[in-house]
């Protein structure tokens, strides 16, 4: 299945923060987006107008055709959640290099130190990857990492068991243990939005289960954890992610990075990406 | 130019790393806990993260994304992911010539049999940006173009020109031992600002 990158759904705001028209980037394409009373909208530069859905707090659109529902998160509509609007982190990277960057677990302890993860427990466990042709995903499975603090709410280290989940090729899902609801899993997304090849606006979502924090504490321990990423993510070479083997050098934890490029080079994305080695 | 200078010596103290750029590549210098200097390529073979956001322990230098750690050959020796991994030897850190003199860290962007470029009885003051090509700072100052230009006069100032970009180098300036290094600064700024200003 091939399709051309104008036919994603891409997040393009949160339907808290939409008021005023907003002109922002899609695709390297003008864009505006608006609400006009409780309809919301985006126009393409020529004031057409755009499909949209309304999902998970964001406002999506798709320049092109779509071919499919935007996906859905069934876990995320348990009853007792909160559902965090963290905003959005503008990011001078290619939005792939942020989506493979949410999919690592192996920098925790260097790049979010003692918070997501510490010294000396650094050892990656053997995990479980697939592409599933089925639905068209990347899955990751039976991922678990010793974290000194989890969470918002978790007190003292804990071993964490994760999923990730590439839902499309700029939108990924993290579900993670979740310390006061044993059995059921914390849902955490990163949805990315390219402004252009080399420039992404990411709009991170949680709909966790934590009666304590307030949902100030828990946007800011978010943006706390994404600004650590930005750091990364503005100073790696090249911007753009190679999807060639021969340019980086990856091992066995990377099996998910690994699983998401082949991906990508399969259906055929490769916008933001560095199809020749430099 | 065989060796640039990229920086004194004292500005890249024991258990730092610093990024510098010379004719475009970028590159991390660094100092470990013995006080050897490195000069590798800013990239770590990894995922493409910056070296120069690393940290040093010992006589390591170590990626700040995954910690991945590279000897003082720039061979990788830890990979903290898999801690019982020996890790092959093809992965490593681009390595270029590295000597101290002067005060001084010189680098070699291609091997080379020249010896590094004399700067005399001088002692080192600092480094300065100017935003000017290598060749046009030369022009400007009607002085041979080469690794070392040596202006004279009160101060006795010799610069060792670093060319960072096409448009942009980094100035290392060395004056007379009995000169006081406050006013050559200000005479090094004065110099700058004429010299980008000149049309």
């Amino acid at each position: 299945m091939s399709r051309s990158i104008n036919d994603y759904w891409y997040p393009v705001g949160l339907l808290s923060g939409i008021d005023a028209p907003h002109a922002t980037l899609l695709l390297g394409a003008d864009i505006t987006v608006g609400r006009t009373h409780s309809a919301y909208w985006v126009t393409d530069a020529a004031g057409k107008a755009l499909p949209t859905i309304k999902r998970f707090g964001h406002l999506w659109t798709c320049p092109g055709t779509p071919m499919d529902d935007l996906f859905t998160i069934p876990e995320a509509d348990t009853a007792g959640r909160q559902l965090v609007d963290v905003g959005s982190v503008r990011v001078k990277c290619s939005p792939l290099r942020a989506v493979e960057n949410f999919l690592d677990i192996a920098h925790f302890p260097f790049v979010h130190t003692d918070i997501l993860g510490a010294e000396p427990h650094t050892e990656v466990a053997r995990y479980n990857v697939d592409i599933r042709e089925d639905a068209n995903e990347v899955w990751a499975t039976k991922v678990k990492f010793f974290q000194p603090q989890a969470a918002k709410s978790a007190e003292g280290g804990i071993t964490t068991e994760y999923m990730y989940r590439v839902a499309s090729p700029t939108c990924a899902v993290l579900y993670k243990t979740c310390p006061p609801r044993p059995g059921e899993w914390d849902v955490i997304t990163l949805f990315v939005q390219p402004l252009n090849e080399e420039w992404c606006e990411v709009w991170p979502w949680m709909a966790l289960y934590d009666d304590d924090s307030t949902m100030a504490e828990m946007v800011s321990f978010q943006q706390l954890i994404f600004m650590q990423d930005r750091s990364i993510l503005e100073n790696q070479i090249p911007t753009k992610l190679p999807l060639d083997p021969g340019m980086e050098v990856p091992t066995q934890a990377d099996l998910t990075s690994i699983a998401y490029r082949r991906w990508l080079k399969k259906i055929g994305y490769t916008y933001g990406a560095q199809l020749v080695a430099a | 130019m065989d060796w640039v200078a990229v920086g004194l010596c004292e500005d890249v103290p024991a258990r730092t790393v610093v990024p510098r750029r010379v004719q475009n590549t970028d590159l991390a210098i660094w100092c470990s806990t013995a006080g050897v200097f490195h000069a590798w390529g800013d990239r770590c073979p990894h995922r493409g993260m910056r070296l120069s956001h690393g940290f040093v322990r010992g006589e390591t230098l170590s990626c700040i994304y995954h910690g991945w750690t590279y000897d003082g050959d720039g061979a990788c020796v830890s990979i903290p992911a898999h801690p019982d991994l020996t890790p092959p030897k093809s992965i490593c850190a681009a390595q270029y010539a590295c000597r101290v003199q002067d005060g001084t860290i010189w680098v070699a962007l291609q091997p080379t049999q020249a010896a590094v470029p004399e700067l005399g009885a001088r002692r080192a003051i600092r480094s300065l940006a100017v935003q000017l090509s290598a060749e046009t700072l030369a022009t400007r100052l009607k002085q041979p173009f080469g690794p070392v230009i040596t202006l004279g006069g009160a101060h006795d100032i010799a610069l060792a020109v670093q060319p960072s970009t096409d448009t942009d180098c980094l100035l290392h300036a060395f004056a007379a031992p009995d000169q006081d290094r406050k006013a050559v600064s200000l005479a090094l700024e004065h110099l700058r600002d004429e010299l980008e200003a000149a049309a």
